[in-house]
């Protein structure tokens, strides 16, 4: 066989095993979701129900929907923040030339590789202190915070492309530099300004140790904790729940993973490949 | 000072004092935490390097350590290989590529704690579907979360499963760096594809695998959300990391020894981050 037939039989393969790899567990959530029992691999078959979708929704005492809209404001309220606060800055970095611009830029960076564990003892005794444990604020303070430096970096580099010539056309008019950002500079830079924000959004949506450490209820619990956390009435894990749970859990994050797949992966690599 | 400096630090000013608040202070308050004993019910008091000398006479913090960092190592080899070759394929001009694409980056884009939920169920041992897949093709079943080894690598596995397409994804970004022109070149002077990879591709993209190998191990070297679900640090304390072993203390409400543990994880990630950013200025320059 030539060598265009052989890559052509490795390719497949290689395309084959990478859809199972990363999508055989999906697969195996959505089946037990959607079955009356877990464990139907003992049993004589499958019997199909929606039944865990509509209790894990309508079963107030799960608290399902309550870690779902947690999840959705704290990372909301994080992803646009942090986004913005980070444009500022980017702004600064990538515009007017100062002292100690690489040096910020590059030490925001190292700041993300601090493991969390050396974070959640003190913010712990900290939210404590501010009465904020099993609030909001305790949950989206630390995410603005700890989500900044990608913000950051994917915004500088986003902000690099855009020729400056046109701020110093807006300067000229009479812009300040505020204006110039959001009237010149933010609407080139929509697109980025978006796919940060839904990485800024995923990432808030997934985070587990702090909101681990800093809920305690309901109140404010996220679902990546509601889902680690729930717990049968006699002891077995109610499989059906947490499956159905994920699954729809999973779905905000996928459709943003699918649709922003390019700019995800541009905003990534970006970082690295320089 | 000039206009233009004022200007700048007005605009790094929110996210500096974000940082601040939120990361810096709390890791140096970490720091400052671990020289005190700070138990409930008993009064705060300095300690100085006391906890320190805990820690080395600790044999499960010592465990953790050792669990820690072969997980690390052993993760992060195999998903740079696994990574490497799924880079390989993705790179290929093949249809529907994107959608490919997007579908490796969904174990990564989703909560670490459901990945490792479906794991846990994945892995059961009366029903689980990967016992059913062994007793299928006439092997035994395997009490996964019995044994320490099985614990180890029904973890590494999870891990490989969730992660590899990150890694994918930074090498791909490597691959579209090296130019076609040549591997065509190479290929008309009858080097077979093998040969093109390990002679033209893999030099190209070194510094990019170097970068990734760096900033998977310092994520891996952290690895909490994972263990906490799927094996809770067992059997036996056998699979506890640094980061969950530093939260048991924390949960317990000693943050004293907890910060002790948590300085210890963090300067073992500073020293691979200054290496990472070592890297990063020697490409720079």
């Amino acid at each position: 066989m030539n060598e265009k037939g052989r890559k052509k039989i490795l390719l497949s393969a290689g395309i084959i095993f990478v859809c199972l790899f990363c999508l055989a567990p999906f697969f195996w959530m959505f089946i037990i979701s959607i079955n009356e029992r877990p464990d139907f691999l003992l049993q004589d078959g499958m019997s199909l129900t929606i039944g865990n979708f509509v209790e894990v929704i309508g079963i107030g005492n799960l608290h399902f929907l309550d870690y779902l809209k947690n999840s959705f404001v704290v990372a909301s309220v994080t992803a646009i923040s942090s986004a913005f606060i980070a444009a500022l800055a980017a702004y600064a970095v990538s515009r007017i030339s100062f002292p100690g611009r690489i040096i910020l830029i590059i030490s925001v960076l190292a700041l993300s590789m601090f493991p969390q564990i050396c974070l959640v003892g003190y913010l712990f005794k900290l939210m404590s202190g501010l009465g904020l444990i099993n609030s909001y604020s305790a949950l989206i303070l630390p995410y603005i915070s700890w989500s900044l430096p990608l913000a950051l970096w994917l915004q500088t580099s986003y902000f690099s492309q855009i020729p400056t010539e046109l701020d110093k056309a807006a300067q000229i008019d009479g812009a300040n530099r505020l204006q110039t950002l959001l009237r010149v500079v933010l609407p080139i830079a929509v697109p980025g300004f978006l796919s940060t924000v839904m990485l800024l959004f995923m990432f808030s949506f997934n985070e587990f140790l702090f909101a681990l450490m800093l809920t305690t209820n309901y109140t404010a619990r996220t679902v990546p904790v509601g889902i680690a956390m729930f717990q049968g009435l006699h002891g077995e894990l109610p499989w059906g729940y947490i499956m159905a749970a994920s699954v729809i859990s999973c779905i905000p994050v996928i459709l943003i993973a699918l649709a922003f797949q390019r700019r995800i992966i541009q905003g990534l690599t970006r970082g690295a490949i320089r | 000072m000039s206009r233009e400096l004022k200007e700048a630090i007005i605009f790094i000013m929110p996210l500096v004092l974000f940082i601040a608040s939120f990361i810096l202070i709390p890791v140096l308050g970490t720091f400052w935490n671990s020289l005190w004993l700070d138990v409930p019910f008993v009064a705060r008091k300095f300690v100085g390097l006391q906890s320190y000398f805990r820690l080395v006479s600790d044999e499960q913090f010592w465990q953790a350590t050792l669990f820690t960092t072969t997980f690390a190592l052993v993760s992060v080899l195999i998903e740079m290989i696994f990574g490497t070759i799924i880079a390989l394929v993705l790179n290929e001009r093949i249809r529907m590529r994107g959608l490919l694409r997007g579908i490796a980056l969904i174990p990564w884009a989703i909560p670490s704690v459901i990945g490792a939920r479906v794991w846990q169920l994945i892995y059961r041992y009366d029903y689980g579907i990967a016992n059913w897949v062994l007793q299928k093709i006439g092997l035994a079943s395997v009490n996964w979360f019995g044994s320490p080894l099985g614990s180890f690598a029904a973890l590494v596995l999870a891990d490989v499963w969730r992660t590899t397409p990150f890694v994918a994804i930074i090498i791909l970004a490597g691959l579209q760096t090296v130019r076609g022109d040549v591997l065509e070149q190479a290929q008309v002077d009858g080097a077979n594809m093998f040969q093109r990879f390990f002679k033209i591709t893999m030099p190209m993209i070194k510094p990019i695998i170097i970068v990734a190998l760096l900033f998977r191990t310092i994520d891996a070297l952290r690895v909490f959300d994972l263990v906490y679900v799927l094996t809770g640090g067992g059997p036996g304390g056998a699979t506890t990391s640094i980061s969950l072993y530093g939260y048991k203390f924390f949960l317990l409400g000693d943050f004293g020894y907890g910060s002790t543990v948590s300085v210890i994880l963090f300067i073992l990630a500073l020293v691979l981050a200054v290496l990472y950013i070592r890297i990063g200025k020697l490409r720079a320059s």
